[in-house]
């Protein structure tokens, strides 16, 4: 229907240029020592070795990180909720973020080490949280208890975790290595990360084309949805496969931020209704956004230092996880 | 046809009204001013279109929701000031979407029946065991008494839920669609179960769906819209054609039931405008969607 | 009166119960449940024995052990079982009670068999407030009430956000969640910006561990759990009639609000003092009300065997934990949430729980 596209247009280029401003605020600011005026100058040209390094080396590629991240695990969010037909479901509360962390430090306690190895090996492990998403999903009748599915994935996460746990005991190499990775964080990723990420991310962005109209045909129940023509299993089977690389890739890059796959599709809902073609286009907006917003907080609340990324994004996904679940009826996906 | 005598051990009275009863959720009035005189020893059936408001009126009545104005009587007192042990005593609901442990038996689902006359110190008498079994023998029960309730069929897990509300002993039942899943053989097993708990002087109220089996078992007919009484009293009296357009918007032809007397609805039309209307609606949905 | 079919009762009690009488008070006793709890007291006799026993690095022959605890025995053996092993499996016993009782209050509150106290937040805020106390400070009670501080404000919290929900069981659920991902998030900033020797003895609050459980924190344990437990037991008794819908249940005179209220405290008072003895072991309330379930078969509130299978879960982890990779202890919250794992799959892989219409 014609109405609805004409309300996209003018929210995604609401959020457009909310990105853009996100993404030089984020130039602009933080720790080395640059001043907000100095990085305005050297981004036009006029600046010294130091403030160049700064902002280009050191900002730039963290912003650029920020953005490839928050568009993965934006998108992966509003797939799953989708997919789940769950507006409580989020990557991490499913255990598919668990599942790559484990994924990753059973492959550097098994000795990997090289960072693209690390990639494919985390979106495995976010395949195997998939699986068991999808098995629970499976079971589910329609209209069935939309926090059964949470409570699996606190309890799969909270094994995982504890295996993940008995792995490092044993060796305290890998121990401090992961001590710092498993708490996600945008700051102090090498460059390659970036460049090793944007595979999986184009991968997982253009695998997701062809299911979204399917997928919305899927928001009217399975019966439904295969009279029209359309295959539910395979559909949510792809679907989950497309949320398994952008959550691996995204992990795999920054480590495991939690409730951005919340607060992404809360907001996109919000803003143009629960129509995954609209939300989905919205989300690839709005998920650097957010990320970025936080990303901006954290270097702000406690500078000089800085808060770890992950506790910030947790700061606004629990409200809002709240706030979902106080509305009077949860919304039907 | 077999006759019970029922266990009405407590010779509890109890009178069931409401008083300008406005029941509602948010800003919404679902039940307006209604005022309502629950017959005793009686069947009264209380009908009416969807959204009518018939199954709160009902829930309103066993407690379940606080009047936003008005009150709901129990032997003369706001039903809302006795302890709800006491109303326990005295009301027994059974719900439209009653749901029990999994696993449970017949025996246990009954046995359930008896908690509002127990207590912590006291938690079984020889009188509780009497009970429980008149409750398994006026409901026909006996042979499936160990039986799980999911594996039996709808009109005997009904009639399972009815045994349970019977163990409870009270002088007034209150039953929300009794009989909408069941098919045609069932249906007429709980209504002649619920015909014989009036025959032993219990006050039954039921809310219908189906306006027919409503004028075939009801003593006293309640038909609602929006919230208020359209009309109540005898099926016979109060069922014309004229009621059946005003509730349903759909013209019929009524005969007389030859056996009983009571109205049966037939020649069944939606009334010409209505028809446009929903053609409208089955063309969208179809373009909408096609993959 | 008017005449029944029926005149005389044919049994004195119903099947499978038995019926305890003096004078005017009345009590049920379901025999299977009786017979489960026993063999489970036993089990619960044999774990401790081993766990004493059998013990890594000195091993102590049945026979002396059984000496020590008549009150001979020689002195190396005593010193061992008394200041070391005994106080540690009585906290495994003591800890596994009060959360398996709580677990079985809590998957009955929530009407879910995947509920645990944990969810609620409960773990995460004894975890936050515990590392709280050990990153700024470093006496060894603190932790411990801090712990329990930390369980019932994430209580509180969660109580608070989610009421005027109509007690809907989904809504309090998801509340928590998000309360204990709040509390998560700040134990893992504490975790991050502290020294490492402080991060290293913050470890154990995070997985749950019986190493080095203070003496008065057991005892006040062992007090919270003697009025405790009755006090859930009690109300286990109530809580069969809220396996039905709502309003079968307010039909049957069961007075909701309060019941649910009273059973949520029992649980929290329950799960702070477990959590604060051994830290969050989530999993133990999550594995005995379902051990105690399927001993029993019971339709009712396995609040007791709950409780023994708890301890019994506690006392094998601690057992398991310290013994399979000798010299590395393992904390007994990590064997708990590997042995609960894929038991908890399977429970998610079964058919979902039907509700009988």
């Amino acid at each position: 229907m014609p109405e609805r596209s004409r309300h996209l247009a003018p929210m995604l280029s609401v959020a457009g240029v909310g990105l853009v401003l996100l993404c030089l605020i984020s130039l602009l600011i933080g720790a080395g020592d640059v001043g907000a005026w100095r990085s305005l100058e050297t981004l036009f040209g006029q600046g010294d070795e130091q403030s160049r390094f700064v902002i280009y080396g050191l900002r730039w590629p963290r912003t650029e990180l920020a953005v490839v991240v928050g568009i993965a695990l934006g998108a992966a969010g509003v797939l799953l909720q989708s997919v789940t037909r769950n507006t409580l479901a989020e990557p991490g509360l499913l255990g598919v973020s668990a599942g790559s962390s484990f994924a990753v430090v059973m492959a550097i306690s098994l000795g990997a080490s090289a960072s693209s190895l690390a990639f494919s090996v985390a979106v495995v492990g976010a395949l195997i949280g998939c699986l068991l998403v999808m098995a629970v999903c499976r079971l589910r009748g329609v209209g069935s208890d939309p926090v059964r599915l949470i409570l699996a994935g606190a309890a799969f996460s909270g094994f995982l975790s504890a295996l993940s746990g008995l792995l490092l005991l044993r060796d305290q190499r890998t121990a401090d290595e992961m001590r710092f990775w498993v708490i996600g964080s945008l700051a102090g990723r090498p460059v390659e990360t970036l460049y090793a990420a944007l595979p999986g991310l184009t991968c997982g962005l253009i695998l997701m084309l062809p299911l979204v109209r399917p997928l919305a045909a899927l928001a009217l129940g399975e019966a439904l949805a295969s009279s029209l023509g359309h295959h539910p299993q395979r559909v949510r089977l792809g679907v989950l496969i497309v949320v398994a690389m952008l959550v691996g890739t995204a992990n795999a890059a920054a480590g495991p931020i939690g409730f951005l796959g919340l607060i992404v599709p809360f907001m996109a809902r919000r803003m143009v209704g629960s129509d995954i073609r609209q939300t989905l286009w919205l989300s690839l907006l709005l998920g650097p956004s957010v990320l970025l917003g936080a990303d901006i907080v954290s270097r702000l609340l406690v500078s000089p230092y800085e808060l770890p990324i992950g506790v910030v994004t947790a700061f606004i996904g629990a409200p809002v996880l709240i706030a979902t679940v106080r509305a009077q009826r949860l919304p039907i996906l | 046809m077999k006759r019970f005598e029922l266990p009405c051990i407590g010779d509890a009275m109890a009178t069931l009204e409401t008083r300008d009863l406005y029941l509602g959720y948010g800003r919404r009035m679902v039940v307006n001013g209604l005022n309502l005189h629950i017959p005793q020893g009686q069947v009264t059936v209380i009908v009416g279109p969807n959204g009518c408001g018939k199954s709160t009126l009902l829930a309103g009545l066993a407690r379940l929701n606080k009047p936003r104005s008005g009150a709901v009587l129990l032997n003369g007192l706001p039903i809302g000031s006795l302890p709800t042990r006491d109303v326990a005593r005295l009301l027994a609901l059974l719900p439209q979407d009653a749901s029990a442990p999994e696993g449970i038996t017949v025996n246990e689902l009954i046995r359930f029946g008896r908690q509002p006359h127990q207590g912590l110190m006291r938690q079984w008498s020889s009188k509780d065991q009497l009970i429980v079994e008149n409750a398994l023998h006026a409901a026909d029960l006996v042979e499936l008494a160990d039986c799980a309730l999911e594996s039996m069929s709808g009109g005997q897990r009904q009639r399972a839920w009815i045994a349970m509300a019977i163990a409870q002993d009270t002088p007034l039942l209150l039953l929300d669609e009794p009989t909408s899943a069941l098919d045609l053989g069932h249906q007429i097993e709980v209504f002649e179960l619920v015909r014989q708990l009036t025959n032993a002087g219990k006050t039954v109220v039921m809310v219908l769906h189906d306006l027919s089996s409503a004028c075939r078992y009801a003593d006293h007919l309640v038909a609602m819209k929006a919230g208020r009484i359209v009309i109540e009293g005898a099926p016979d009296t109060v069922v014309t054609s004229a009621l059946i357009e005003e509730l349903y918007g759909v013209s019929c032809v009524l005969l007389k039931c030859p056996q009983t007397g009571t109205p049966v609805i037939t020649a069944i039309q939606p009334l010409p405008h209505k028809q446009q209307k929903q053609q409208g609606q089955t063309e969208f949905l179809a373009e909408e969607f096609q993959s | 009166m008017k005449s029944m079919v029926v005149r005389r009762p044919s049994h004195r009690a119903p099947a499978g119960f038995w019926l305890l009488r003096l004078g005017p008070w009345t009590q049920l006793v379901s025999r299977r449940s009786f017979v489960a709890g026993a063999l489970l007291l036993l089990l619960l006799a044999c774990a401790c024995l081993v766990s004493l026993t059998f013990g890594g690095s000195r091993p102590i022959p049945v026979k002396d052990a059984l000496l020590v605890l008549a009150g001979q025995g020689d002195a190396v053996s005593r010193l061992l079982i008394n200041t070391l092993r005994m106080p540690r499996i009585l906290a495994a016993v003591l800890t596994g009670a009060a959360l398996g009782a709580a677990g079985c209050l809590m998957q009955t509150l929530a009407r879910n068999r995947l509920a645990t106290p944990g969810i609620v937040g409960l773990d995460n805020g004894a975890t936050a407030f515990a590392v709280a106390s050990i990153v700024a400070t470093s006496t060894s009670l603190l932790p411990s009430i801090l712990a329990l501080s930390g369980a019932a404000t994430a209580a509180v919290l969660t109580f608070a956000l989610a009421s005027g929900s109509g007690s809907r069981g989904y809504r309090f659920i998801v509340t928590g969640i998000g309360v204990g991902a709040m509390f998560s998030a700040l134990t893992n900033l504490m975790l991050s910006q502290a020294p490492i020797d402080a991060a290293n003895r913050a470890y154990p609050w995070t997985v749950g561990s019986l190493n080095g459980t203070s003496a008065v924190a057991i005892r006040a344990l062992a007090a919270g759990l003697f009025f405790g437990l009755p006090w859930a037991c009690l109300l286990g008794r109530q809580l069969a009639a809220m396996g039905f819908s709502e309003r079968v249940s307010i039909s049957l005179g069961v007075r909701l609000g309060a019941l649910r209220m009273t059973t949520l405290a029992a649980t929290v008072w329950l799960t702070a003092l477990g959590v604060a003895v051994a830290g969050p072991v989530g999993l133990v309330a999550l594995i005995a009300p379902e051990i105690a379930r399927y001993l029993a078969r019971q339709r009712g509130v396995p609040v007791l065997n709950s409780a023994w299978s708890g301890a019994l879960l506690m006392v094998v982890a601690d057992c398991a934990g310290r013994n399979i990779l000798s010299p590395i202890e393992v904390p007994v919250g990590i064997v708990m949430a590997i042995i609960g794992g894929p038991y908890l799959i399977w429970i998610v892989l079964r058919q979902p729980d039907r509700r009988v219409q």
